[in-house]
């Protein structure tokens, strides 16, 4: 088995898992966009590696798989930033809204204890 | 409910020894302000402590750490407009006898941000040398940025008017914040005046900040200076404020 069955073998198995998260609404639309396109792309360029070899043979590269390498670690960097920035997104949106629950409740306490005080009096 | 004009904001994590006596001293030095304990995802007793001393607690379902506690409050005092807000730390190191000279400072409406500072006027105050060191050199990082000099920039003793409220409610860096905001005041033109004060030793806990963490520290904040150093350019190149 080489390496180019194994890697359509492998993205095939990959899309299914990706709409198979989808089709439990464990991975939202916007995000799971991403992964059926690159898991096509991967697909495609294992399929028809003579693309493959031609593109690494004009970029100086030998070993042909190695550039299929080079561009998963190149999405891998890139969707790792990303999901660092969805991070810090979230993280201030939580931060916010753990605020605003805080002061609403601490609010909502003072409610709770005037009309005893009133009614003790 | 009776409002006054001054909202003083006690952020407290875990303080419970010393939270109670640090808003009794407070109210027995002045008694026109309202005291506001931000209990940050306390697991001991520090929200109780400070509701027996008369604060008003808000307390964090989770803990957000020193910014996120700290932003609570500036939310809190822009929503019920408060004309200052003034940041005491729970700890005790903050003087409450001090209170009265920020706050006279502030009325005289000539600078935005009040800051009681360790090193304008010799004080008692005492620290190690790697830590004068540390705060000698972020003082000449916040200069470099902002073009004219303050001496204490860690010190977390501060009074700020309704500008600087507004811009804190909207923005407040999550950790480590005392340093950075200096510079973000200085994009929105917001004028920063030191007042000498006195330091007491901390009555409990430890610093938050300890060895391994202060390289951290120094690398965070000198990057969050340069950031806001790139935002100031920005701002210049679009010929906006």
């Amino acid at each position: 088995m080489n390496v180019y069955i194994l890697s359509v073998l492998f993205s095939v198995i990959f899309l299914l898992v990706v709409v198979e998260l989808m089709r439990r609404r464990w991975l939202l639309e916007q995000y799971s966009l991403f992964w059926l396109v690159m898991g096509l792309v991967i697909l495609v360029l294992s399929l028809f590696h003579g693309w493959l070899n031609q593109v690494a043979a004009s970029l100086g590269i030998f070993y042909a798989p190695s550039l299929l390498f080079f561009v998963g670690f190149l999405f891998m960097l890139g969707i790792t930033l990303h999901l660092t920035v969805v991070l810090s997104r979230l993280t201030v949106r939580t931060v916010r809204i753990v605020q605003e629950v805080a002061i609403l409740r601490a609010e909502l306490d003072k409610y709770k204890v005037e009309p005893e005080q009133s009614r003790s009096e | 409910m009776l409002k006054n004009k001054a909202l003083i904001i006690i952020p407290a994590y875990n303080e419970e020894k010393t939270v109670g006596q640090v808003v009794r001293d407070i109210y027995s030095i002045i008694s026109r302000v309202d005291v506001l304990v931000v209990s940050d995802g306390s697991t001991d007793a520090t929200a109780k402590e400070a509701k027996a001393a008369g604060a008003f607690v808000i307390e964090l379902p989770v803990n957000l750490g020193i910014g996120g506690a700290m932003q609570t409050g500036y939310r809190y005092a822009a929503e019920e407009e408060y004309e200052y807000a003034v940041q005491v730390d729970a700890d005790g190191q903050h003087d409450p006898k001090d209170l009265p000279k920020l706050l006279a400072e502030a009325e005289k409406k000539d600078a935005n941000l009040i800051i009681g500072s360790r090193y304008v006027t010799k004080t008692g105050y005492q620290s190690t040398y790697a830590r004068r060191f540390g705060m000698i050199m972020l003082s000449r990082f916040v200069q470099m940025a902002v073009g004219y000099p303050v001496k204490d920039t860690t010190s977390g003793y501060r009074v700020a008017d309704r500008r600087v409220i507004q811009l804190f409610r909207d923005y407040y860096p999550l950790d480590y914040p005392e340093v950075e905001v200096l510079v973000l005041l200085h994009r929105y033109h917001v004028k920063i005046k030191e007042i000498s004060v006195e330091m007491r030793e901390r009555q409990a806990g430890r610093s938050s900040i300890t060895m391994l963490k202060s390289v951290y520290y120094m690398f965070k904040v000198t990057l969050a200076i340069g950031i806001e150093v790139l935002r100031i350019q920005t701002i210049r190149r679009d010929g906006s404020v």
